[in-house]
């Protein structure tokens, strides 16, 4: 189940961070988007290790943390994208189409001539998108 | 790591005995120890020690029964350091050669020996100690016999029968390395057959308990490690493992909580040993890979509700265990990134391969362990008095278990506990130990190793949990000390959330500490954090926010009115601060909150100062806008704003009227400063204050809005640095923010390009400067340029003059280009001087005047000017060169008298004025007439084209000087004359003005007009080459209505000449004039002046004009120092003017021709013989003429 999605920005500021618990563990998400940071950083700044995938926005598992599983994508424009998960099995194939319906939508929202670039997104219809390609995930991945 | 035995933590080492003979055992044992290979020795001095080491004890048959535990405890260390893998039993060669008695000792001894270690497996090996040299052994033949019969009764191969020679030292080194060979072959011998003893069981399976096959496999792993055969000790111990997990849930004798403890410590040990090797043998990410699996495996395991801290603390340890592991091995660890990408599934990342993810996941289960204790603590926090039952447990025989150990007089017993117990036990152990210290020491390894990563929002984490178990511990000083570090990050990324709750644990520090500013600082913050009301839904999941409550609206409010509070806003209604007695802001504890560009509390208040004019006059006023923004949630009253300027007389304050005076007493110093009033001070959220006020100032310069003082209550105020609008930063986070975005003032274009400072211009001076300059100045020159200055105002006082020659072209001043002459300190323009006033300047004195003067810098005070008066001084100026330049004139003064202080009032003029040559002299030098030397420089062809010009020796030439005014000024021509050089007086050359009439008096001369003068030049002494001298040329301006000017002198030289002795003369002589019809003669001259004889052919052409009688061409001889003269008789046939029958001679030896010029040979024929008065004057006249 995806317990949280994240867009950050250039200053690794986030631009819309949500998380899908019913739990007490918003904050702890913030933290865990937060430390992923760490690791974009480092495969970003040390390409060599991503050789083959030069061109490749994914940027595949990033740290496990003890409950979550937390992944990554990175734009053209440098615009990450987070996804934290409990499930402890995910295919990657999921996660890159998660990714890809993500940035779709992402693009979509950014596109609204009413929104400021580097701004927060605000904007509800973003947000119930987001939601179910959430929940979409969470039926796919359990199918 | 440090908590394991030693023996688990070191591969085991091989272990022998030594007995008898103990004089030779320290030496073997260094030796044994020194190998490459290590092998232990146990040193038994004497036999009857062998069979107590050796001892077994006797098992109890009942293999039904089922084991105690699952690995005994002590089983590890007692074969490392308790049975050794063999025997080495030392006989002395004395005794296995001596008499029947000795003889007889050595084989019981031996007999005992082998005795004592053959239920346990254990090989032997005799050697014999050679007390003499091996030749004497050798010698005696009954050695030979005795040796082999040792042999038989020691069974053992004859290879194990051994030689010492402890004397010779080469024999030693031998023999010891015969030792160590054997004993090393032989111990990993007997490892490898117990090994396949207990392998076979394992196979076999001849056990109905997992235990033992556990054990067993534990036992077959350990005897691999002995002879380092580390593939099959990993192979065992992976088995072991693995059936450790199968264990879980079979029913034992053990109570469950205590079953489950047992196998996580078994468990824990096989992992430790597994990670090791793995670690060892480099293979880390099979090491990270099992630990992975090992982890997924742990939280498998079911937990022991009664005790989850147990579990967790458990877990804390695999992990910190773990994390020490790597860390040791990291050093030699290769490059992590390779792991990353060579790990074909990508399901292990960068921090897996670091010790800091382990540590701080240890810190994290610790963590929970601690509050799991802290319930289950509180939960049975009655039940003290089971305290005494629990002093005696200690860890019993097996790994894992613990009994209680009981004293029946002198024997010692353990007694098995009840999960009660035990659980008792552990909580009572558990509050011995202050868990907080230990997980932020596990922190601050994780931070630390963030930190060297450079992953620093990693490191932030840590240091935030390190905050909270500070925090937690009531360590408020640390609390905040790390807090204050982390939270510069989030606020650099501008995570609110993250930012929120570290701003809530400073808070409430601070609110602890007692820290007013700082409390009102992170409080003022939090109220202005971009929390807003329709995210709130987002943060509803906050729980665990600490200290600073829910991130929201309300609670921004709620700290915005607790700090209010605190401002003393509302103190004297009685709802005075209530919790916080340590806080109290008093008159004796004023506090100012500066706020710069870059502190966060810039949301809390922003200042921008924007003039609306970016120059303005001193004295007039112009306007300037201030304008405030807040992002607290609640609106704010303030009673007063001081803005402060960099020119203080300009400081001036707002004050809110209703407020300000209810509050505070306006003090006598405040009083002399303006002071505006505003019907309404209060700043709303998001929404710019804007306040408008006409500001002035007297002083020239710049006037800069420094600082903004905003007065909240009688003892807060908030010190801004003013911003100016044009350059103002986003404000932090709430630039990330969709808001509404207003400008600072109305005025859209002032919001764009409004600056905190305005230029005051200078007053305007009331002098008037003139320069006058009457036409262009004359190269040589004084030129005179009058500057005046009158005062139409006011005074003058302490004025200077500043007077600067600049070259029009800007190409340098005057400094001269290499090419050109330098002279006069190379400038082509100089100032000369400076002449005082006509009027009252001279009474003054004109030494004090003139201050300074340098070539193109001048610099002269000037006394001061009364209102209405004027002053007046000459700048004289004289020119080298022809230049155009400028010439600058600036005036500063003051405009009130003994005030230093005040501004000086500068004033500047500048004129450009053009250099001009004013006469350019020119010369020509001629041959007298008709009469024409033959010069042989003539002849014979120079290719140096600029050669002198020749003259004759001897013979008097006609040198004519011109001077023509090439300006359009007038100049007046004193004298024209040549001055000759000293070297080249008057004796070797002759010059004389000509015999014309001699103009007295001065000459006008105007523009492009020529004053010609003519000069005798005879050369007296052949010396090449002549000087013939300067022309000087004295000539003044025509001062027109103005007093006479200086008379200039303008040199010229005359360029050097050839004197030259000519070889022959050629002159012809004719009349002035002819008359038609009347005959005369025409002669033609030719002087030979060489010693040689000279031919010279002559040619006559016939002239129409005339009839001629003589020859016309022929050869004629001149004789050697003599004349030839050739006459022809000549009627003129017309009138006017007509050339002469034109004659050519060649002189044969200089191969040279002449023929007359044409006007030499021209001549004027009246028609009649003229009648004039004084006709014998004017043909004198004429004649002379012709002569010259």
């Amino acid at each position: 189940m995806i317990v949280c999605v994240a867009i950050v920005g250039h200053q690794n500021n986030p631009l819309y961070i949500q998380s899908f618990t019913e739990g007490d563990d918003a904050l702890k998400l913030h933290h865990v988007v937060h430390c992923s940071l760490d690791v974009v950083d480092e495969r970003v700044n040390n390409p060599k290790k991503s050789g083959p995938m030069l061109n490749e926005t994914y940027l595949g598992l990033l740290y496990p943390t003890e409950n979550y599983k937390v992944y990554g994508y990175l734009t053209n424009t440098k615009v990450k994208f987070i996804l934290v998960t409990t499930d402890l099995d995910v295919k990657d194939a999921d996660v890159r189409n998660f990714f890809r319906k993500f940035h779709a939508a992402y693009v979509d929202a950014v596109s609204n001539p009413f929104h400021v670039p580097g701004k927060k997104i605000t904007s509800k219809t973003f947000a119930e998108r987001i939601s179910t390609i959430v929940k979409a995930f969470g039926l796919s991945s359990a199918g | 790591m440090e908590e394991y035995p030693d023996e688990l933590r070191n591969p085991p080492v091989a272990l022998i005995s030594l007995v008898g003979c103990p004089e030779h055992h320290p030496a073997i044992s260094s030796y044994l120890h020194s190998q490459q290979h290590p092998i232990n020795v146990l040193a038994l001095p004497d036999f009857s020690k062998v069979p107590v080491v050796l001892a077994k004890k006797v098992k109890d048959s009942g293999s039904e029964d089922p084991p105690g535990g699952i690995l005994k405890r002590d089983w590890l260390l007692k074969h490392r350091t308790k049975i050794p893998a063999l025997v080495a039993v030392l006989f002395s060669s004395l005794d296995v050669s001596g008499g029947p008695t000795q003889w007889l000792q050595v084989c019981s001894d031996l007999e005992n020996l082998k005795a004592a270690i053959r239920p346990r497996n254990v090989k032997l090996v005799v050697v014999v100690v050679l007390q003499s040299s091996s030749a004497e052994l050798h010698a005696d033949g009954n050695n030979e016999d005795r040796m082999i019969a040792l042999k038989k009764r020691a069974e053992v191969d004859s290879k194990y029968l051994l030689m010492y020679t402890p004397n010779d030292v080469s024999e030693l080194k031998q023999s010891l390395d015969r030792l160590g060979n054997v004993f090393s072959e032989l111990a990993s011998a007997h490892y490898r057959e117990e090994g396949r003893r207990i392998r076979t069981k394992v196979e076999k399976r001849g056990y109905n308990f997992p235990e033992l096959h556990m054990r067993y496999c534990f036992k077959v792993a350990i005897y691999a490690e002995f002879r380092r055969d580390w593939n099959e000790a990993l192979k065992f111990y992976e088995e072991a493992y693995r059936i450790l997990w199968q264990m879980v849930g079979t029913k034992t004798r053990l109570p469950p909580i205590q079953r489950i403890v047992e196998i996580n410590s078994v468990a824990e040990q096989l992992q430790f040993k597994i990670s090791t090797l793995l670690l060892h043998g480099g293979k880390v990410l099979d090491a990270v890979q099992w630990f992975c699996q090992h982890n997924v495996a742990c939280r498998r395991l079911v937990r022991v509700t009664e005790a989850p801290y147990l579990h967790w603390e458990w877990m804390s340890r695999q992990f910190l265990v773990f994390a020490e592991l790597l860390e040791t091995s990291s050093a030699t660890m290769q490059s992590i990134s390779s792991f990353v990408v060579g790990g074909t599934d990508r399901t292990l990342t960068e921090w897996e391969f670091r010790p800091a993810y382990y540590y701080q996941l240890a810190a994290t289960y610790l963590k929970k362990k601690q509050s799991s204790l802290e319930i289950s603590l509180s939960m049975t926090d009655n039940s003290s008095e089971a305290d005494s039952s629990i002093d005696s447990v200690v860890p019993s025989t097996y790994v894992g278990q613990f009994a209680r150990l009981l004293e029946q007089g002198d024997e010692l017993s353990m007694q098995p506990l009840s999960d009660e117990q035990y659980v008792q036990y552990t909580l009572a152990e558990g509050k011995r130990f202050q868990d907080s210290y230990e997980i932020i020491a596990l922190l601050k390894r994780a931070y630390e190793s963030y930190s060297s990563l450079k992953a620093q929002r990693m490191g932030s984490t840590c240091g935030l949990d390190i905050a909270k178990e500070y925090f937690f511990l009531n360590n408020y000083v640390n609390t905040k000390q790390v807090c204050d570090d982390i939270i510069t990050l989030y606020r650099q990324e501008g995570w609110v959330a993250l930012i929120w709750e570290v701003l809530g644990y400073l808070r409430e520090c601070s609110r602890k500490l007692g820290a007013v500013k700082s409390f009102i600082e992170y409080s003022l913050e939090m109220a202005a954090l971009p929390v807003l009301p329709d995210t709130s839904i987002t943060f509803l999941g906050f729980m665990e926010s600490g200290p600073a409550g829910l991130p929201s609206l309300q609670q921004r409010e709620h700290i915005q009115k607790e700090v209010m509070e605190l401002f003393g806003k509302d103190s004297r209604d009685g709802l005075s601060v209530e919790k916080s007695t340590d806080l109290r802001l008093t008159e004796e504890n004023p506090l100012n909150l500066e706020i710069d560009f870059v502190s966060p509390l810039r949301t809390v208040m922003l200042a921008s100062v924007a003039f609306h004019e970016q120059m303005i006059k001193p004295s007039v006023s112009t306007l300037i806008t201030l304008s405030l923004l807040s992002q607290l949630p609640l609106s704010i009253q303030i009673d007063k704003i001081d803005l402060q300027f960099n020119q203080p007389q300009c400081n001036f304050s707002i004050i809110n009227k209703e407020r300000y005076t209810s509050t505070t007493m306006i003090s006598s110093v405040q009083q002399s400063q303006r002071m505006e009033n505003a019907s309404s001070l209060v700043l709303t959220t998001n929404r710019w204050l804007r306040l408008t006020f006409e500001i002035k100032s007297e002083q020239s310069g710049k006037l800069e809005c420094v600082s903004i003082i905003v007065k909240l209550g009688p003892h807060f105020s908030i010190i801004c640095r003013a911003e100016r609008p044009a350059s103002m930063d986003d404000l932090p986070l709430w630039k990330f923010e969709d808001r509404v975005e207003t400008f600072p003032t109305k005025d859209p274009t002032l919001a764009l390009t409004g600056q905190k400072a305005t230029q005051i211009e200078e007053p305007e001076p009331l002098v008037d400067l003139a320069l006058v300059a009457t036409g262009p100045a004359l190269v040589g020159e004084s030129f005179i340029v009058p500057v005046t200055i009158s005062a139409k105002g006011h005074d003058v006082y302490s004025g200077e003059l500043k007077i600067n020659l600049v070259d029009v072209r800007g190409d340098g001043l005057f400094s001269p280009r290499e090419t050109e002459a330098s002279f006069l300190d190379g400038h082509h323009v100089e100032l000369l001087g400076i002449a005082g006033a006509e009027q009252e300047g001279k009474s003054q004195g004109s030494d004090s005047n003139i201050n300074r003067i340098q070539q193109s810098f001048g610099l002269v005070s000037i006394p001061n000017i009364k209102n209405g008066e004027t002053w007046s001084c000459e700048l004289e100026i004289k020119w080298h060169q022809p230049k155009p330049i400028m010439l600058f004139v600036s005036l500063g003064y003051s405009s009130q008298e003994k005030d230093s202080t005040s501004q000086k009032i500068n004033i500047h003029k500048s004129l450009q004025i053009e250099g001009k040559i004013a006469v350019t002299i020119n010369h020509r030098i001629m041959l007298p007439f008709r009469r024409d030397p033959l010069l042989l420089s003539m002849v014979k062809p120079f290719n140096d084209a600029d050669q002198l010009v020749s003259l004759p020796l001897g013979e008097s030439n006609v040198l004519i000087v011109s001077a023509s005014n090439c300006t359009e000024i007038p100049i007046w021509v004193e004298s024209l004359s040549i001055e000759t050089d000293f070297i080249s007086a008057s004796s070797s050359c002759c010059i004389k003005p000509g015999s014309g009439p001699e103009s007295t008096g001065s000459t006008l001369l105007v523009a492009e007009e020529e004053y010609k003068k003519v000069f005798t030049v005879k050369p007296e002494v052949d010396s090449a080459p002549l000087s013939l001298g300067i022309v000087c040329l004295r000539w003044r301006r025509d001062p027109g209505h103005h007093e006479p000017s200086t008379i200039v002198t303008t040199k010229h030289r005359l360029p050097h000449v050839n004197v030259e002795v000519p070889t022959l003369i050629v002159s012809s002589e004719c009349p002035p004039y002819a008359v038609l019809g009347d005959p005369f003669t025409y002669f033609v001259k030719i002087q030979n002046r060489t010693p040689l004889l000279q031919e010279l052919k002559v040619l006559l052409s016939d002239s129409q004009s005339f009839l001629m009688s003589g020859t016309h061409s022929g050869t004629v001889f001149v004789l050697p120092k003599s004349d030839h003269v050739l006459s022809y008789k000549v009627i003129p046939l017309s009138s006017g003017t007509q050339q002469l029958p034109k004659y050519s001679l060649t002189s044969s030896r200089y191969s040279a021709g002449f023929q007359p010029s044409s006007a030499a040979s021209t001549i004027f024929v009246f028609p009649s013989k003229p009648l004039f008065k004084g006709a014998n004057d004017r043909g004198k006249n004429l004649e002379s003429v012709a002569t010259i």
